[in-house]
């Protein structure tokens, strides 16, 4: 398997940090050596960070009003039944 | 063994984070709300036995992901396992590769066309079993050990998942941008 091979059969578990010290190592000096790699690497990179970004989604702000509410009741519940 | 009385001291914080995974499975703010509710109640009442000390995000996770499907899977009767063709390597860069000619690093350029609504639009056209972990390692940022674990899935399990998901995510992406006019579709 030539390099850029191995870099981009492992390029989603190098991002995630997920892969052992040797195998990153050697992607690494592969990424040095490789623009081509180099490259697709920071794409994938970028689109990873924006994927984390725009898949956040705020809650309504009554939404800890809710749950204390929720758990106030349960409480209130089990006071009672024991 | 944690203690009931500390159950909202500790576990309030993630609240807004399991909302938004919510958010992203069920589709729906008022179905992501139902969820998180039952999430936290099911949570409390089991306080007793989540053992200190561990992973307390972990098993919030594991427990709306568990409070999900049996709420919605039911519904559909069977589990929705949905097969994914093979996609190509790198399939959004590639793609945009072709467009953008020579041009160095203009394929990075290329993905701030997309906005927050377009990633959503993606996530949301994945089948079930590939959104969950693509949401569980980009969006929430777990490992793939505590996505095995939320989801009770062998790690290799998640791999592919994962691996295969991303892949169509990106394809939907470029079908959008080809949909909104901001690539040419290729022949």
């Amino acid at each position: 398997m030539s390099g850029c091979e191995h870099a981009v059969e492992y390029v989603y578990q190098y991002l995630d940090e997920e892969l052992t010290l040797t195998r990153r190592a050697r992607i690494s000096v592969h990424l040095r050596r490789c623009g081509a790699c180099c490259d697709a690497f920071e794409f994938e990179k970028h689109l990873k960070a924006k994927i984390a970004a725009g898949g956040k989604s705020e809650p309504p702000p009554e939404l800890f009003d809710h749950l204390r509410a929720l758990l106030e009741q349960e409480r209130t519940n089990e006071d009672s039944g024991s | 063994m944690a203690d009931r009385a500390d159950f909202e001291r500790d576990a309030m914080e993630f609240a807004p984070q399991l909302y938004s995974a919510a958010l992203r499975m069920t589709r729906n703010p008022a179905d992501a709300e139902d969820v998180v509710q039952e999430t936290y109640l099911k949570a409390y009442r089991g306080y007793d036995s989540f053992q200190e000390g561990t992973n307390l995000k972990a098993w919030l996770y594991r427990i709306l992901t568990n409070t999900y499907i049996n709420k919605y899977r039911k519904a559909q009767r069977r589990p929705n396992e949905v097969e994914l063709g093979e996609l190509q390597d790198l399939y959004l860069y590639r793609r945009l590769g072709e467009q953008s000619g020579a041009t160095e690093s203009a394929e990075r350029t290329a993905l701030d066309m997309f906005v927050d609504d377009d990633i959503i639009e993606a996530i949301d056209a994945l089948p079930e079993n590939f959104r969950m972990p693509v949401i569980y390692a980009d969006v929430e940022g777990f490992t793939y050990k505590e996505i095995a674990e939320i989801l009770d899935i062998p790690i290799g399990t998640v791999m592919s998942r994962l691996h295969r998901g991303r892949k169509a995510l990106q394809r939907r992406l470029w079908d959008l941008a080809v949909e909104h006019g901001l690539v040419e579709p290729e022949e």
